[in-house]
C-alpha cells in the first residue's frame, strides 16, 4: 500500500471523465490518505498547459497521436495506448427525425432545414476535428460531392458547445437534436445513437489509410500558426510527466487503469479496453 | 491438453467463435497487438467477415483470461505502448482442436455439395424455369 501526504496530479480528457472518476475510486481503496488533484479539459489544451509550464503527474488523452505532436519527448517519457472508440450520431427521444433516422439516411435527416445538430470544436477537442473527417469519409463514401461543405454550412457553430460537457448535456437537455460523439459518451448518458459505417467512423484500424485521407487544420501551440491532423483510429492514451512528483504513485495508477480492474472500469463506461 | 485427450463437445464449436481461431493462428504466426491484428485479420484470406475493433479486443481479452494467449505491455522506443499478445501452449493445442473442427466441416460441406450436384444432374431438363415432364 502507498501512503501520500502529497498530491497525485491528473490531467485528462473531458470524455474520460467517468472513467477516471471510477478508477480513482478504486485506487483510493488501495491507497489510504490519497491526495489528489484531477482535472478534465480538451485534449489540445491540456497537452498546451503541460506545455506551458503547468505540473501534472499522469496525463490521459483522447487522441494518443497529441503525445508525439506536442509531449514526447520533453515532457512525457512513457504513453500507452489504453482504449479505442468511434463517433457516432447520438440524439434524444424528442430530436426531430429521431422515429426514421437510420445508418442509411441520416445525412438527410441532418439536413433537413428544422434539425439542428452540433459538434465540438475542433481546435480543443479531438472529437471536433474528428467529426469533421466523419464528414469529409462520409463525402467518399457515399460518393456525395459537396457533403463536407454543407455538412459544415448546416451545423452549428462549434463555439456553441465547444467541450464534451457543453455538448451532451445540451443534447441531454434537448437543446439540439442530433451531436456527433463518442459511442461510449452516448451509453453513459443512456442516449440512442446510430452506429456509422466502419468506414468513415474512425473505429477500424484495418480502415486507417482510407481515415488518413481525410485532414483537419487546427490552431498549433504557436500563436497564428495551425497544424494538419490526418485521420485515424480513435485511440486514448495514458502518459506519465517525465518530472512527476509521485513517479511510483503515478505508475501505480497508470497500472491499474492499463491492467484488468482498468479493462473493467473502461467497459463499464462503454469503451474498447485495449 | 493433448489430441488424444479432445472430446466429441469440444469439436461442436460455434462457428461464430471463428474469430477466436484466426486470431489464435495469425499470433501463432507472430506476436502482435491488437490494432496490428485488427489489421492482419481483414488482410487474410480466411476471414468469416470485418472483424471490428470490438470484437478482436473482447476476443483478445476472454482468451488472455482462458489462458490461451498471454499478453504483456511493449514499450517502443517511439511511438506508443502497446498490450502485445503471444501464443500459448494451451492456445497452440486450442488451435489444433479448431483445425481438426474445420477439417470435419469441411468434409461434410463437401459431402453435401457431391450429393446436391448428384441430385442436380438427376433432375429433369428445364428450359426457362418450366419443368418439361
Amino acid at each position: 500500500m502507498i501512503c501520500s501526504q502529497k498530491g497525485l496530479r491528473i490531467i485528462y480528457a473531458g470524455a474520460l471523465q467517468q472513467v477516471m472518476e471510477k478508477c480513482l475510486e478504486h485506487f483510493s481503496l488501495q491507497n489510504s490518505g490519497l491526495k489528489f488533484e484531477m482535472k478534465g479539459v480538451g485534449s489540445r489544451e491540456g497537452a498546451e498547459r503541460l506545455l506551458s509550464g503547468e505540473k501534472y503527474d499522469i496525463i490521459a488523452l483522447a487522441d494518443q497521436a497529441l503525445f508525439a505532436e506536442l509531449l514526447v519527448p520533453e515532457l512525457v517519457g512513457k504513453y500507452f495506448v489504453f482504449a479505442a472508440d468511434q463517433i457516432v450520431i447520438a440524439y434524444n427521444h424528442s430530436s426531430r427525425g429521431s422515429q426514421e433516422i437510420t445508418q442509411e439516411n441520416w445525412v438527410d435527416i441532418l439536413l433537413k432545414p428544422q434539425v439542428s445538430f452540433a459538434r465540438s470544436d475542433h481546435h480543443l477537442v479531438p472529437r471536433g476535428y474528428r467529426t469533421l473527417m466523419v464528414w469529409q469519409l462520409a463525402e467518399k463514401f457515399y460518393d456525395r460531392p459537396g457533403l463536407n461543405s454543407t455538412m459544415q454550412a448546416a451545423c452549428m457553430p462549434y463555439s456553441t458547445y465547444p467541450k464534451s460537457l457543453d455538448l451532451s448535456s445540451a443534447l441531454f437537455k434537448g437543446n439540439v437534436d442530433y451531436a456527433f460523439l463518442y459511442s461510449s459518451e452516448a451509453k453513459q448518458l443512456g442516449l440512442p445513437y446510430i452506429v456509422l459505417p466502419s468506414k468513415i467512423n474512425l473505429s477500424n484500424p484495418a480502415y486507417a489509410n482510407f481515415y488518413d485521407q481525410a485532414s483537419v487544420k487546427v490552431e498549433s501551440k504557436i500563436p497564428g500558426k495551425s497544424v494538419i491532423i490526418h485521420g485515424n483510429p480513435i485511440e486514448f492514451a495514458v502518459g506519465l510527466a517525465k518530472d512527476s512528483q509521485h513517479p511510483e504513485l503515478a505508475q501505480s495508477f497508470v497500472d491499474l487503469l492499463t491492467g484488468s480492474e482498468g479493462s473493467s472500469i473502461l467497459e463499464e463506461c462503454g469503451l474498447i479496453s485495449c | 491438453m493433448n489430441e488424444e485427450k479432445i472430446s466429441e463437445s469440444e469439436l461442436t464449436i460455434p462457428i461464430e467463435r471463428s474469430i477466436q481461431a484466426e486470431l489464435l493462428l495469425l499470433l501463432g504466426q507472430r506476436p502482435s497487438h491488437g490494432y496490428e491484428l485488427i489489421q492482419r485479420l481483414n488482410e487474410v484470406d480466411f476471414k468469416s467477415g470485418e472483424a471490428d475493433a470490438a470484437t478482436v479486443y473482447r476476443n483478445l481479452r476472454r482468451m488472455d483470461k482462458e489462458g490461451l494467449i498471454k499478453s504483456h505491455w511493449e514499450v517502443g522506443e517511439s511511438g506508443p505502448g502497446r498490450r502485445l499478445y503471444k501464443l500459448t501452449f494451451q492456445g497452440e493445442a486450442s488451435l489444433k482442436v479448431w483445425a481438426k473442427y474445420i477439417a470435419q466441416q469441411k468434409a461434410k460441406l463437401e459431402n453435401f455439395l457431391q450429393a446436391y450436384f448428384q441430385f442436380e444432374e438427376s433432375l429433369p431438363e428445364k428450359k426457362d424455369g418450366v419443368n418439361l415432364t
